[in-house]
């Protein structure tokens, strides 16, 4: 595990009196964030000592005359603007400072004092991979290992770019290529295959937290989920400009009008967890409601900045963030930029032109739905005292009636009709009343606009039809309490997270913190906002947003990142152990690449540090146990989809067709809770032999096979998973029903051939010590035996 | 616990193997409990109808409730006062109410302390299990027997350290999330046991009608070891290649020892009886409370087991909205003698000493009725419950107002019961942290009070 690194201010117990020990810690903490250094609101600039003393807000040795010390001492005070006001060790020592004639320790022009991940990006003279890590190893004393041998290289490469095992023709070719440049041409030839787009995009499905179902309560299906997971694959695939996937993910609907790939990209937006009850249950304006909704965009806020810029804007729900520069009303600004959004079923149309019309009609839908509104909700809310009355025994009779469920006797059947008939007599009296209660001209206006409503939708339907991918979205035919916003949803600072105690309302925007970056961003326009907030990343100058890619690139390729917390960049999470090659490939992936990640993978895989070996040795590991100066590759245990699917590869049954609806590998019910057992499916059926990629994944009920071997939980961002070997792990490979088929399979296809046996599953060829126990062990109990033995065979299961 | 946690990285089983073993059973402070045993009561248990007594709810049956505010409920307005069903009597020397609904527990009342100033933050099923199983509204976080089997590991390498045992009928809302080891090491999830089942583990048992045999598995595993002892000494220095090696023979082992604690049959027909096995209402409950106790006995550190199914109907669980005496009295029947019977059991063996029997559910229902025989969800007041492994017998603490709506007397989240639970484990709540995604998580989140007022 990583240390601490934090540095805490140690306010209050220096002994003198210098900026850097009573000032900095301060003004970076909680005033940097509005003032940084050379663009400081109000022209007040705070990040470095000479900015403090330009300002003019500081006299030394006269705290008295000092605007500084006015503006943050005492229950008044007016700054920081946001959070709470400073606390009173800390004005002390401000004061203290002044007083003994506001100085500094340091010599020369002050440094700015921002955290890493917040710098300028500062690349450095080496420019090569291997440049910079090496450098690093002289002066450890370590070097690399020698390269790894080709059938390690191969085997190593097609797991990472392919999750799954080299062909044999692939390692033939390779084999025989003497040519200079024989595994670049590999590398490239693996990167073109469609293999590549399912690997990866599995990581990002980790990183997103994507599911195929709700999860909490009565967990739904989610059956047009998919096409987000398609379209990643396919923006991998196609090589789509990071930039680009970016700008689809947030805001493709809005950039990329009539797009349809762009559009199936927005399914980011809704791929976390989403409470059905809380959701569509729940009545419009309860506390409850009010919950749910702002924990959802806290999801969405979650995700966006985990996954793009490696923050933990998050920590700010219930206070200013306690070791980042977020103030709580940023998190909010965030918030907002999502406050127009539901997760919903979202229409669109391959067709550009049919797409368009559609897209037009139901933004004419969506401001006549606006124009009524109010008018509905008066009815619909409309309370007397006989109102509730009725309500009450409508819903009594629902009540009984869901209870009753089918009548099995007489005297149930008649009860049935009893509660039928007082419920229609009821619901009679019911709309009597309400009318009674409203004016005409209210109805009047509410018809006028359901006409229009109905006018659209018969406009609506001579269209083809949609296809649907599971999204955001501000307008959509109401569900049950599921309503839209129509228009973007007010949001306020909650104090404390309590959605009880709202404060001010905030517009939408980023996050202050990273220099030089416009940050401001509110639209009305719900998509506006979604927009800008894309914008506002993919900028040049959003450093965190670089840095966060090419780390997470790299956590995948070599096993741990360079920073090795990949979705938090801030004080909590790691340091970087190269800063200088991060930047540089921050910069080189922006600039030279273009955003292509393919050419980031290549560059990373050609180095030498990826392609030597990984075997260990004593003197360096005193040096480095955890290896984090790469003197040697890391050994890699293959996740639960590269087992999976390299078992199906090994059974020779593996179907690559690629795309579509998530494979059930569970029996399935839909209910008022749906079930979803894994115990009634069978490893022979059709779908089952399908990549792991395109399973459908179940939030509530996880696939016991899938998290035994570590797959993450679909509700939570997972930047990087955990490697466990347990019991139930060990009993997961031996005995569930489909490695015991796989091994059946890979049985008949190599006959009775241990040899190629070996060679299909390791990649190498048999070796004389093996023959006589391997072959005398399938004499006795069969190839399917030995087949078992080879799928839960340490060599099987990790990568040198 | 840094070191543990790599330690787990690189290798643990069902409790860990090797070094991470050596600091099973370290603890913060001295524990009074080893083990805990929670009965889960899904979709809201009434506490006005079990051990909430207000004589207020009789008094003014059937007339309009008023309690000097507007209510926020669930689905439906507030009907009218509407008592238990159910007769009241005091228990014991301490002289505790409980209703007739749990006479059976009644009778244990002198072994319990009963919270009733229970509160959730959040009145739908689906965040409100989350929030008693995890300490958080939202999904993906670890369960509380999670957090115990990671702090604790196991006292029996042989058996998993946190066992599941869901209603037969179905998965509660939210489904095997409630017990999911979140971002800890996979070895802390709650392992599913299904009492009575051919696979009670999934997984356990040698594949069956195929081409494996007995014969095939044993030499199977010596000639897999074999293999992987020869790929380790080619690589030498890698704990992640012999802990792997381990974990197969943990798994045999496990094995093993399965089946002898599922064994009920070994207990004595006056133990069975004990638990209601003899009856047919009670008889499935107390099959899983009994093999719970075995497995308590035998090193497991915590069993959660589930009263109570989806919500759906005919009606599964507590979620009594439409017919509260037909559905609660159903549960109840099913749960009372078995429950009664463990406590008296655990008691009998001199293992309620170390042992925490504990009775949750999601949130209460309300004092008024909904529709005319049900009741709706209550956040706001609710009664949990607890039994040996420290805790004082028959006290109550806390307090709802006059009609079991609200918590006015010491208001208790779960956060307070966790680390209240954490501390008879010998565990300071605000030190068992695992960092995630930049945030150094707790059980307890940033909240809990150890209740001091409830342990001896």
């Amino acid at each position: 595990m990583r240390g601490l690194l934090i540095f805490l201010p140690a306010l209050g117990l220096a002994q003198d009196a210098s900026y850097e020990k009573l000032v900095e810690p301060v003004l970076e903490a909680r005033c940097v964030v509005c003032h940084p250094s050379g663009s400081g609101a109000g022209d007040v600039s705070l990040g470095r000592y000479e900015e403090v003393m330009e300002a003019g807000i500081v006299t030394p040795g006269k705290p008295e005359q000092s605007l500084l010390l006015r503006l943050v001492e005492g229950a008044a005070a007016r700054m920081p603007k946001s959070g709470a006001k400073l606390k009173a060790e800390e004005v002390a020592g401000i004061r203290k400072w002044i007083e003994a004639g506001a100085k500094r320790e340091g010599k020369g022009e002050s440094g700015e004092r921002v955290w890493w991940s917040l710098r300028p990006l500062r690349p450095g003279a080496q420019r090569t991979i291997d440049g910079y890590l090496e450098q690093r190893l002289r002066e450890k004393g370590l070097r690399y290992r020698a390269e790894a041998p080709r059938r390690v290289l191969i085997r190593r490469l097609s797991f990472d770019l392919h999750g799954l095992p080299p062909e044999p023709e692939e390692i033939a070719a390779f084999d025989k290529d003497g040519a200079p440049g024989a595994y670049e041409r590999l590398v490239d030839r693996m990167l073109a295959s469609p293999r590549y787009g399912e690997r990866w995009a599995r990581h990002w499905l980790d990183v997103v937290h994507y599911g195929d179902s709700h999860g909490y309560d009565k967990d739904k299906p989610r059956v047009n989920a998919w096409p987000y997971r398609d379209a990643v694959i396919r923006a991998l695939n196609e090589d789509l400009p990071y930039r680009d996937f970016v700008r689809q993910q947030l805001a493709g609907d809005v950039l990329y009008p009539n797009d349809a790939r762009a559009f199936e990209m927005t399914g980011f937006l809704a791929a976390g967890p989403w409470d059905f009850v809380g959701h569509q249950e729940l009545k419009e304006a309860t506390a409850d409601k009010k919950l749910t909704r702002s924990l959802d965009r806290d999801d969405m806020v979650a995700n966006a900045m985990g996954t793009f810029v490696s923050l933990t804007v998050h920590c700010a729900r219930c206070h200013d963030h306690k070791f980042d520069p977020i103030p709580q009303e940023d998190y909010y600004r965030v918030q907002a930029v999502f406050a127009g959004l539901d997760r919903v079923d979202r229409p669109y149309d391959e067709d550009a032109g049919v797409f368009a019309r559609r897209r037009e009609l139901l933004e004419q839908k969506r401001r006549v739905q606006l124009r009524i509104r109010a008018d509905e909700d008066e009815v619909e809310f409309a309370s007397s005292p006989e109102l509730t009355e009725l309500d009450n025994r409508i819903q009594d009779a629902s009540l009984l009636l869901a209870h009753l469920g089918t009548p099995k006797n007489a005297a149930e059947e008649a009860e049935k009709k009893r509660l039928e008939d007082r419920r229609v007599a009821d619901r009679a009296a019911r709309q009597k009343l309400i009318e009674g209660m409203t004016p005409r001209e209210r109805f009047e206006r509410i018809a006028a606009g359901r006409a229009e409503l109905k006018r659209l939708d018969e406009e609506l339907g001579r269209l083809p039809k949609p296809k649907l991918v599971y999204s955001g979205a501000s307008y959509f035919t109401r569900m049950g309490n599921l309503r839209p916003a129509l228009e973007p949803r007010e949001v306020a600072v909650l104090g404390r997270g309590n959605v009880g105690a709202p404060g001010k309302v905030v517009s939408a925007g980023a996050p202050r913190l990273v220099g030089g970056l416009a940050h401001e961003f509110g639209s009305p326009e719900e998509g506006a906002r979604r927009a800008g907030l894309a914008e506002w990343i993919v900028s040049d100058g959003n450093v965190l947003a670089w840095r966060s890619i090419v780390n997470r690139v790299w956590h995948y390729h070599f096993g741990q990142g360079i920073v090795d917390s990949p979705s938090d960049f801030g004080r909590m999470g790691g340091m970087p152990t190269h800063p200088k090659l991060l930047d540089w490939l921050a910069v080189w992936f922006r600039d030279e690449a273009k955003g292509s990640l393919k050419q980031l993978h290549r560059l990373m895989v050609t180095s030498r540090a990826y392609r030597q070996g990984s075997e260990t040795e004593a003197a360096a590991e005193k040096v480095d146990a955890e290896n984090r100066l790469l003197w040697r590759m890391n050994r890699a245990k293959l996740d639960a989809e590269s087992v999976h699917d390299a078992a199906l590869w090994l059974s020779g049954k593996l179907d690559l067709r690629m795309g579509g609806p998530g494979v059930r590998r569970f029996w399935f019910k839909d209910d008022h809770s749906p079930v979803y057992d894994y115990a009634r499916f069978s490893p022979d059926a059709e779908q089952a032999r399908r990549r792991a990629i395109y399973r459908f994944i179940v939030r509530s009920v996880p696939d016991p096979f899938y998290e035994r071997l570590d797959c993450p939980d679909p509700s939570i961002q997972t930047p990087k998973r955990l490697t466990t070997l347990t019991t139930i792990q060990a009993l997961a490979m031996w005995n569930n029903p489909f490695m015991v088929r796989m091994a059946e399979w890979f049985a008949e296809r190599v006959g009775g051939d241990v040899g190629a046996a070996v060679r299909l599953a390791y990649g190498r060829e048999m070796r004389g010590e093996e023959r006589a126990p391997l072959e005398e062990y399938a004499r006795k109990h069969g190839m399917a035996n030995l087949c078992r033995l080879i799928l839960n065979s340490n060599e099987f299961l990790f990568l040198d | 616990m840094r070191r543990r946690a790599f330690l787990e990285q690189v290798g643990a089983g069902l409790g860990g193997v090797a070094l991470a073993q050596l600091m099973a059973g370290e603890t913060h402070h001295a524990a009074k409990a080893k083990r805990v045993i929670q009965i889960f009561l899904s979709g809201a248990a009434s506490q006005c109808d079990t051990f909430d007594y207000k004589p207020k709810l009789i008094e003014k049956a059937g007339q309009t409730w008023d309690p000097g505010e507007k209510v926020q409920l669930f689905q439906s307005n507030p009907g009218v006062v509407m008592p238990s069903p159910w007769k009241w009597k005091r228990y014991g020397q301490s002289g505790k109410w409980v209703s007739e609904l749990f006479r059976e527990v009644g009778e244990c009342a002198d072994e319990i302390a009963f919270v009733h100033s229970m509160q959730s933050k959040s009145n739908v099923h689906g965040p409100a299990t989350f929030m008693q199983n995890t300490g958080f509204i939202l999904p993906g976080f670890p369960s509380a027997g999670a957090w115990v089997s990671y702090a604790l590991g196991s006292l029996n390498e042989n058996l998993p350290t946190f066992v599941v045992m869901p209603d037969p009928r179905g998965m509660p809302p939210n489904g095997p999330a409630n017990w999911g080891g979140g971002f800890l090491p996979a070895a802390h999830q709650g392992t599913q046991v299904r009492v009575g089942q051919a696979q009670p583990i999934v997984d356990l048992e040698r594949p069956r009608g195929g081409y494996v045999t007995e014969a095939s598995d044993g030499e199977g595993l010596a000639l897999l070891k074999q293999m992987n002892r020869r790929h380790l000494e080619e690589r030498p220095g890698d704990t992640r290649l012999e802990a792997r090696i381990a974990s197969y023979e943990m798994a045999a082992r496990l094995q093993l020892s399965a089946p002898e604690v599922l064994g009920i049959g070994q207990e004595s027909e006056a133990t069975r009886k004990l638990y209601g096995i003899d009856q047919p209402e009670t008889e499935e409950l107390g099959r899983r409370l009994l093999t719970g106790r075995r497995m308590l006995e035998r090193g497991v550190r915590f069993v959660q087991i589930w009263s109570g199914a989806d919500n759906g109907f005919p009606r599964r669980n507590w979620d009594s909205h439409e017919n509260l005496m037909k559905d609660h009295g159903m549960l109840a029947r099913e749960l009372d003698r078995p429950l009664a019977g463990l406590i008296q059991d655990l008691k009998g063996r001199g293992m309620l000493e170390d042992t925490i029997v504990y009775w949750t559910t999601e949130f209460g229902r309300m004092p008024c009725s909904q529709g005319s025989l049900g009741r709706d969800h209550n956040p706001f007041g609710f009664t949990s419950w607890f039994a040996g492994g420290g805790f004082r017998g028959g006290v109550s603490y806390g307090a709802t107002d006059e009609w079991s709506y609200k918590a006015v007397e010491q208001p208790v989240y779960c956060y307070d019961v966790h680390a209240t639970l954490l501390d008879l484990l010998g565990i300071d709540h605000t030190r068992l942290s695992y960092r995630n995604n930049g945030i150094d998580r707790r059980l307890t989140d940033v909240h809990g009070q150890v209740i001091r007022e409830l342990i001896r």
